[in-house]
């Protein structure tokens, strides 16, 4: 049986959501300005100094409701979201910076070329209820001709997406989706660089040259809220320029 | 509702707590990176903590129609793995005793044999753990992938790797704590009722390989199956915390055991060995009359007389104890 939350009031929040997400685009302070870079792409990859005369524009962050009734209660507590972002060699570099009191991370083992049936040693799960930090970049997967955004949920069918995620523990993965509960890896990774000093995450995401005026989106997870899946921060769409 | 379902009877009285079906099922399914852990079977002793240790107490499973909350269980509940460090004492010259590191603080099977004490004497069974397979599986309902589904043609439930992404929120509505994450595959995984060997006739590694014989299997809705019969017709096994609200679609044949050492000759109910109290925590109010059935069984074979339910429990071979139908979940499949 669904609780009135479940039935009424989460569709009607999701619908205006993905009106907002197509009205936004109209609006001038919602677009990200790209600067061209004179720095290689593993420059901008490595070299934080790099960044230093990229404009940053610091991006406002919501807090997906909570969508189980079962949840633990989430705070705002990572309100924003730094964005850099800056054209290489053909493609185009983006820097998330945000606070994070609570950095969670881990180095998982490698699992060995080997398959497990020939080794006397398996590896461990060393913990079980262990969530990490995570970041993510949104993107139409196909340049629309009507200059409409796809979901904020993840796309839709007529409009995917495409997302390059970021795990402090498993690396950068390819995504791709079809609207939400779609989600799925490509398999293929791209090239990111992860930095956390002082309460603060950087994360340098390398992505496709995507054109002026493609929508792009954020999402950050903080690991030790529990945060994963729709439980997360979400910026609105950008417009590149 | 899958159009059949497959499910299995445990006879508690005949459990030796040996724990082979248990390496059975870890021999065949979690011998895998990551899988250390995971005890798709466990056997436990009861009273006790259980694996992970009180998994009957934190939560989970549904309550007026809506998942009920609950903690993800943590490696200190399951216990973390240990080493001995034999390096020391036979490579590096010293002589300090081998000694496990960490020290053990939980484990599976951590509290074997410890049970309770009723009045002056100790009392103590085992219950054998698989999931539960459940008729509304509260798993399925909590993964939002929709990674986790019901079999529509013989009620397992089983969870896609491909479509799991490792949320946990499975975990957590299990009542029973018996999906496990897999750290090194990011996914969660769980007992698949060893189906690719249904499909091939052969029943599951667990009841395969039990010394005590105490697993029956069949399709619940199959008038000529074991499960069936104990379960349908004579009303002898009970399902674990019906309350949970799940319909587990495995049962449980209450330990049906002696009355205290100086009542000889009176009835169970009268002065039990164990607790009433604590088999109606565990299987509900109707074990009462489960075990007034099996005890007026237990009488008519005493006075010579021929009981089919004790026949049917003793099962003395496998064409008693099992009844596998690949074809029939197949042919109905494909007329669906």
């Amino acid at each position: 049986m669904k609780t009135l939350r479940q039935s009424i009031v989460m569709p009607l929040l999701f619908a205006a959501l993905g009106w907002c997400q197509t009205a936004l685009k109209a609006v001038p302070g919602q677009s990200l300005s790209v600067a061209q870079s004179k720095a290689s792409v593993q420059e901008l990859l490595h070299r934080p100094a790099d960044w230093n005369n990229v404009p940053l524009k610091r991006v406002s962050l919501n807090r997906t409701p909570p969508l189980y009734d079962t949840d633990e209660p989430a705070v705002l507590e990572v309100p924003s979201v730094d964005v850099r972002s800056a054209r290489a060699e053909g493609k185009l570099l983006v820097q998330l910076t945000w606070r994070d009191a609570t950095q969670d991370a881990a180095n998982l083992a490698k699992v060995p070329a080997t398959p497990p049936e020939s080794r006397f040693r398996k590896l461990p799960t060393e913990a079980d209820d262990r969530f990490f930090d995570a970041a993510a970049i949104m993107f139409p997967a196909k340049l629309a001709s009507d200059l409409v955004a796809p979901s904020l949920q993840m796309g839709d069918n007529d409009r995917p997406v495409e997302i390059y995620y970021w795990n402090a523990a498993r690396g950068a993965m390819v995504m791709e989706a079809q609207g939400r509960g779609t989600t799925r890896r490509t398999g293929q990774a791209f090239a990111a660089d992860a930095d956390y000093q002082n309460g603060e995450w950087t994360v340098t995401m390398e992505l496709p040259d995507l054109p002026t005026d493609t929508t792009i989106a954020f999402a950050i997870w903080n690991g030790s809220q529990k945060d994963r899946d729709g439980r997360k921060y979400f910026s609105v769409w950008q417009l590149l320029k | 509702m899958s159009k059949h379902q497959y499910a299995m009877v445990m006879d508690l009285n005949k459990c030796l707590g040996c724990q082979t079906c248990t390496i059975a099922c870890k021999k065949l399914w979690t011998d895998r990176d990551g899988t250390g852990y995971m005890y798709w079977n466990n056997v436990e002793t009861r009273p006790g903590l259980g694996y992970p240790r009180q998994w009957d107490r934190i939560g989970g499973g549904w309550k007026d129609g809506a998942l009920q909350p609950s903690p993800l269980p943590t490696m200190d509940d399951y216990g973390h793995a240990w080493e001995y460090d034999y390096e020391q004492r036979l490579f590096e010259g010293k002589r300090k005793p081998v000694m496990p590191s960490p020290e053990p603080q939980s484990g599976c099977n951590w509290d074997e044999d410890v049970g309770g004490v009723n009045g002056d004497e100790n009392y103590f069974f085992y219950l054998p753990r698989i999931c539960n397979h459940c008729t509304y599986p509260a798993c399925l309902e909590a993964c939002p992938r929709k990674a986790i589904y019901k079999r529509e043609e013989d009620g397992i439930v089983v969870i896609d790797q491909d479509r799991c992404q490792g949320y946990r929120y499975c975990i957590k509505a299990c009542p029973y704590k018996k999906i496990y994450f897999n750290e090194v595959t990011g996914k969660s995984e769980k007992c698949i009722f060893c189906y690719p060997r249904l499909e091939k006739g052969e029943v599951n590694a667990c009841a395969a390989q039990c010394p005590g014989r105490l697993r029956f299997v069949g399709l619940l809705d199959d008038p000529e199956s074991p499960v069936h019969k104990l379960v349908l017709v004579h009303k002898i096994a009970l399902p674990l915390f019906p309350e949970k609200g799940t319909q587990p679609n495995v049962f449980y044949v209450p330990p049906f055991n002696p009355p205290k050492r100086a009542n000889y000759g009176k009835s169970i109910l009268e002065d039990s060995r164990l607790p009433l109290e604590y088999l109606i925590y565990l299987f509900g109010p109707e074990v009462k009359d489960v075990i007034t059935r099996l005890e007026s069984e237990l009488k008519k074979a005493q006075e010579g007389g021929r009981s089919e339910v004790l026949q049917l429990l003793i099962g003395r071979d496998a064409e008693t104890r099992y009844r596998i139908r690949p074809q029939l979940v197949q042919i109905q499949l494909q007329g669906a």
